[in-house]
């Protein structure tokens, strides 16, 4: 089985072929990267020098997301009968729990949005208005809010959606066999009665009444603001249709996940479980008829997410990796929405334990590494987060400054100072307070001459995960502080939560760590840095803290400026504390195709877009 | 024949018992639980200790083993924490799209490998034998997901000749020609990279076999009894060399099984594979312990039609 | 991947295949000179020396140039240079860290091949002990040996790899390697173990045990030696694979973190589709390298094998 000369020659000649395919696809690139070259001597004393950041490569064009829209640009009319192809960016399947009571998964309740929707209406500060379906009225003095569904609000089958429905939609997520996560937020809690029907000593929810099909009111024990900022439910459940199937089985219930059923705009007609879902249009549809007749909803890699909009393969898509957005900014014939997201990365120090027993934090900062305020604070000084904004994300994250995020403009107080890079102050911080090299190994040892060792612990999955995680470290690396990796590496998703403390079980091994946070529509910060809050990770307490995170969800709080002024002062007080310190806003860019119109993604835009949403060609 | 099939089903029984204990330790060792996913301040985390206790979660490995042993006596799998349905009914409709996927690879596999196998070993040291000997050496050494990602990049979206993702076009009803024809349209390009590159195995074993038996004296025998060379390759050589090919056809079906993780993965492609590396992700364990024992008993029936093919084709291994 | 196993697995049918046809001339002369014919094999196999020259040139190469490179310095993240093209400070251009692609191709090469020498040697071992002594015993003793490999062999590899890689997070390069290793010795036991049941009856063997010889000697000095070509040429087969098999692994996300990156991880950065289309320089070396590798192990088992098989004609 000698080879011959051919034999060889065809292999060259092959090898040649997959190289001929990989040039000729970077062709582009060949152009846009010469002139970078003279500047690359002068990139190698990195992040010591900002004004540095002209010096590199094709990425360095920045983007700010005040530059977005979050409608789309297209202002021509719809066509009679348009259809729409909607993209899931996921490269797993959707779960298919196409119920508001028993989703868990975000594109479940992307699915969701087309075919039903809250009774709420949501103005832009994320507060019940009377755009939605039903109208309301809060009465202080008996601590209850009465709703009034408006008139000609259908059941995709023709049935009327009525207070009873609503009503049900308690019923089953309060029930014992309830297998869904729903139920505790302060729109349950607070209802009279809820105790009782819990623990099934009661058939009924005391504080639900029912004053007419049209009409319920739902009674508390006190009225708090998170009420009106997404803490009541908003979904009806079809009592005519679930009413005969035992809660347990709901979720799996073949109207749960073939025929679902809802009052959207749109009607399922098909599900291809996992895979894509496709809708007809609700003539009925109480907001008057959508402007489209179809739309297909399907999963599309998010390797391919760019393309598939590109080509029209999708119009839409319900998210896109922020890291992908500067390589396809230019694609022809799509239009980019964004906007602030409500989410922000943050850095925080372990200062406690959990106490299982007793439900709350166990806060000992002076058995801590990081314990020391000033650690902390010149740790925050250390790092900077603006350069990491432009570099990684282009722009589109940028530094953190409060635990309330500018996705909740009404709250979040951007005239609080919180320290930005200096890494002069951060040393100076570090030798006031003690933190010196004593034996001379380039690294800090602590106030009692004891080496330190920071313990780093952070996720892996994302782009950038890594790089990040060793430009944080080499920051810190700068100031004279040793932080190395916790196992020497990023920790996959299910060990980073276990062992930061998702189960009340921290592992003694982590000082630090690096963790994200979406905020929901109630900016209440309690279910993060409340003493009895497991996702309290920092496990942070203090006396202050508690009484402004309860002074936040008073009934004085009902009032929007006293609200703001709590909220001010918490946020102003955590940048003194620093149990930890927010890294990176971030925003959402969404590629849309340029035939599409009407389409919002604003939360307001919820109520509407669905409907309005139609295509010109 | 008969006892011997009886006899190897007995054998496996405690292999399958031993591999699902097995499974199971691993999955209850592994950190995070399918609520793990589920971290959201929006969600109390008192109702995700609840829904652990609900599910049972919090129960020691081995009464959950019990339970989960128990169950499956009784014909139920458990219930998918993610997909909040019957383990069986989730995949049963992916295995579907996998046992699809695998049969049409198959048939490229040797509706490539045997033709170029063949012509190969006939014309060997020829030209064409060249340019297929230069194939298989650069599919040996190619990765296959090197292989599919440069296929679904060129032909999915350069091109746009095929889907990059999903089983089937959307809103289509089952049973209708369109249907199908999609079902083809998406499963050509997932199960064309892996012809590609797993034919190759074929196709040298198949040229090696033939060269082979060229030379044998059967053969010399009967080109010297004046067959002519096409009755000769058809009728002597070519059976010849294609019976352990045939014996391997078993073997072949189960690596493809476990073999499509890669691909379906590229493709997007909602098979067993990508539900596999999802159901670990997410901590999905029933899922998983499934899909492992699923597979293994596939190897199992696998290796066994092997062995029977064997001895079919072969009467000189005898079976006991 | 599964292609890769299904290679592997026609590797080995095919060895086992020419195996019976040798053993139909074997006769009770042995020549013990089977390196020596190794190497004269190699000599006149021009694309073999060329393979196995450039495949020890390029394991000194990575692994000597990887003692005087610093790994911290390799990984070291730099905002100012994130995708930088190749040029002659970054021979091989930056990933999305700033990271240059070069040094990681070196450690990478390290990694992969550490990791493949690794995997082929541990089941190699076991896979040798396993098969020479239930082919040597027989009976009772390869009865029991044989259906642990049967169970073995229906595990779902690909799979259970996965689940291990998942239940130990903190794996290194040997751990890695112990895990895969597990999983990959039945076929090179099952291999040795047909050889060595023949081995045994033959002449010297019988004589020796007639002399009064101690199992483990005769295991030792009779069977083991004679057996030795063929565990050379198949383990060089495995190596192949293996390097492949890690890669995928890599690729998937059930590999190694990028801090200890492999020929994989580099590969992994497609997944960014923009790295694909116009980031040649990330992945395309180690597409190609990996090539080459394979292709210059396989052409060295190939030819070992044709030496083997020549050796058995001869004698």
């Amino acid at each position: 089985m000698s080879k011959s000369l051919l034999g060889k020659f065809l292999f060259v000649l092959m090898l040649a072929f997959v190289l001929l395919i990989a040039a000729c696809s970077d062709g582009s690139d060949d152009d846009s990267s010469s002139d970078e070259e003279g500047n690359e001597e002068s990139s190698e004393n990195e992040g010591e020098d900002e004004e540095e950041e002209e010096a590199s490569g094709e990425g360095d064009q920045l983007y700010s997301i005040e530059d977005f829209s979050p409608t789309t640009a297209n202002s021509g009319e719809p066509i009679e009968g348009g259809e729409l192809t909607y993209g899931l960016v996921t490269d797993t399947a959707f779960e298919g729990t196409l119920n508001w009571a028993f989703y868990s998964g975000t594109y479940d309740a992307e699915i969701l949005n087309w075919f039903d929707e809250s009774l709420l209406g949501y103005s832009n500060e994320y507060r019940i208005n009377d755009e939605g379906a039903a109208t309301y009225e809060v009465d202080e003095e008996n601590s209850s809010i009465t709703f009034t569904i408006k008139d000609g609000v259908k059941w995709h089958d023709g049935e009327p959606v009525t207070a009873e429905d609503w009503a049900f939609a308690y019923e089953t997520i309060l029930h014992p066999d309830y297998d869904g996560v729903r139920g505790t937020s302060a729109g349950f809690t607070r209802l009279l009665g809820y105790e009782e029907y819990v623990s099934g000593e009661a058939d009924e929810i005391e504080g639900i009444e029912i004053v007419d099909d049209q009409t319920i009111t739902f009674h508390y024990d006190r009225l708090t603001p998170s009420l009106l900022t997404g803490g009541i439910w908003g979904y009806p459940l079809a009592k005519h249709i679930f009413e005969d199937i035992p809660v347990a089985e709901m979720s799996s219930s073949p109207e749960v996940r073939e025929e679902p059923i809802g009052f959207g705009p749109f009607k399922v007609e098909s599900v291809t479980p996992g895979e894509s879902v496709t809708l007809s249009k609700f003539e009925d549809y109480w907001r008057g008829e959508p402007n489209l007749d179809k739309v297909t909803i399907k999963t599309i890699n998010p390797s391919t997410a760019a393309n598939a909009v590109e080509t029209g393969e999708v119009d839409l898509v319900d998210s896109f990796p922020a890291d992908q957005y500067a390589d396809n900014a230019d694609l022809e014939g799509v239009d980019w929405l964004g906007m602030i997201d409500q989410a922000y990365t943050y850095i925080g120090f372990k200062l406690g334990d959990w106490d299982a027993e007793a439900g709350k934090v166990n806060y000992k900062p002076e058995e801590m590494k990081m314990g020391d305020v000033d650690l902390r604070r010149a740790m925050w000084y250390a790092v900077d987060n603006s350069e990491v904004g432009e570099q990684f994300y282009d722009g589109l994250r940028w530094n953190g400054t409060t635990l309330i995020p500018p996705s909740h403009p009404e709250y979040h107080d951007d005239s609080i100072e919180t320290p930005t890079f200096d890494p002069d102050k951060a040393n100076q911080i570090l030798d006031d307070a003690g933190y010196e090299d004593v034996d001379g190994d380039g690294f800090r040892e602590d106030p009692d001459g004891e080496e330190l060792v920071i313990n780093f612990a952070t996720m892996s999955g994302g782009d950038v995960a890594q790089p990040l995680a060793n430009y944080y470290m080499q920051s810190w690396e700068r100031v004279g502080l040793n932080v190395e990796l916790v196992d020497g590496r990023l920790l996959e998703f299910n060990s980073f939560y276990d062992r930061v403390g998702q189960r009340g079980e921290d592992d003694p091994e982590i000082d630090i760590y690096q963790g994200a946070w979406s905020v929901g529509y109630d900016v209440d910060p309690t279910g993060l840095y409340g003493k009895e809050a497991l996702f309290n990770f920092p496990r942070y307490e203090s006396e202050k803290n508690d009484e402004l995170l309860a002074e936040g969800v008073s009934e004085e709080a009902f009032d929007t400026e006293y609200r703001k002024e709590v909220y001010s002062e918490w946020q102003e007080f955590m940048v003194e504390e620093i149990p930890v310190f927010p890294t990176l806003y971030r925003s959402i860019v969404v590629p849309a195709n340029e035939r599409v119109v009407n389409w919002d993604i604003t939360v307001e835009g919820t109520n509407t877009r669905y409907s309005e949403v139609g295509v010109t060609e | 024949m008969w006892k011997f099939i009886v006899r190897r089903l007995l054998i496996t029984t405690p292999q399958i018992v031993l591999l699902s204990a097995i499974v199971f330790i691993l999955a209850q060792l592994m950190p995070g639980d399918a609520l793990t996913g589920l971290i959201d301040p929006t969600v109390k985390q008192e109702r995700l200790e609840e829904l652990r206790v609900q599910l049972g979660l919090d129960n020691p490995w081995y009464i959950q083993y019990r339970d989960w042993v128990a169950g499956i006596v009784q014909g139920d799998f458990g219930r998918s924490f993610i997909y909040k349905m019957d383990v069986t009914e989730l995949i049963g409709q992916r295995i579907v799209n996998t046992i699809w996927l695998s049969v049409v690879s198959v048939f490229f596999i040797y509706a490539i490998g045997l033709p170029l196998g063949i012509i190969s070993g006939r014309y060997n040291d020829r030209l064409i034998d060249q340019l297929i000997t230069g194939y298989t050496y650069i599919g040996f050494a190619t990765p296959i997901f090197i292989f599919g990602l440069i296929a679904v990049w060129i032909f999915g979206f350069v091109l746009g000749w095929f889907p990059t993702g999903g089983s089937v076009a959307p809103g289509l009803d089952p049973g209708t020609l369109e249907y199908y024809l999609s079902k083809i349209h998406h499963v050509l390009l997932p199960a064309l990279s892996i012809a590609l590159i797993g034919t190759v195995g074929t196709v040298q074993y198949l040229r090696s076999e033939i060269v082979d038996t060229k030379q044998r004296d059967f053969i010399i025998t009967a080109r010297a009894k004046g067959a002519s060379e096409s009755r000769v390759y058809n009728r002597h050589i070519f059976r010849n060399s294609i019976l352990p090919i045939a014996a391997f056809f078993g073997y072949e079906i189960v690596n493809l099984i476990n073999g499509t993780v890669l691909i379906e993965q590229i493709f997007s492609y909602p098979g067993m594979g990508n539900l596999f590396l999802e159901s670990i992700v997410r901590r999905d364990t029933t899922v998983a312990i499934t899909l492992v024992l699923i597979s293994g008993i596939g190897a199992i029936l696998g290796a066994l039609l092997s062995d029977i093919i064997l001895s079919m084709v072969d009467p000189r291994i005898r079976i006991k | 991947m599964g292609v890769s196993i299904v290679s592997r697995e026609q590797t080995q049918t095919e060895i086992e295949k020419n195996n019976e046809q040798e053993n139909k001339d074997v006769d009770s002369q042995k020549s013990s000179s089977g390196l020596v014919i190794f190497w004269k094999e190699l000599l006149n196999d021009k694309l073999a020396l060329v393979s196995l020259i450039f495949f020890t040139l390029v394991t000194l190469f990575v692994f000597g140039v990887s003692l005087i490179l610093d790994q911290d310095q390799v990984v070291r993240v730099d905002l100012f240079a994130i995708y930088e093209p190749p040029s002659s400070e970054f021979w091989l251009g930056t990933d999305y860290g700033g990271r240059d692609v070069f040094g990681q191709l070196i450690i990478g090469t390290r990694n992969s091949l550490s990791i493949g020498f690794l995997v082929t040697l541990i089941s190699g071992v076991i896979g040798v002990v396993f098969g020479v002594v239930s082919g040597y015993f027989g009976g009772h003793v390869d009865n029991f040996l044989m259906r642990i490999v049967d169970f073995f062999m229906v595990l779902p590899f690909f799979m259970l790899v996965i689940v291990f890689v998942s239940v130990a997070p903190d794996y290194n390069v040997w751990t890695f390697s112990l895990i895969m290793a597990a999983f990959l010795w039945m076929g090179i036991a099952r291999l040795i173990r047909s050889k060595a049941l023949q081995e045994k009856e033959l002449d010297y063997a019988q004589a020796s045990r007639t002399l009064g010889s101690s199992h483990f000697s005769i295991i030792f000095k009779q069977v083991l030696p004679n057996i030795t070509s063929l565990v050379v040429v198949t383990m060089t087969l495995n190596l192949a694979a293996n390097i492949g098999i890690e890669s995928g692994l890599s690729f998937l996300g059930f590999g190694f973190p990028e801090d200890t990156p492999s020929l994989g991880t580099l590969l992994s950065y497609t997944t960014n589709p923009t790295t694909l289309e116009e980031r040649w320089w990330i992945w395309l070396p180690a597409a190609i390298l990996i090539l080459l590798l394979m292709l210059a192990v396989r052409n060295v088992g190939e030819a070992l094998k044709r030496a083997a098989d020549a050796r058995q004609r001869r004698a």
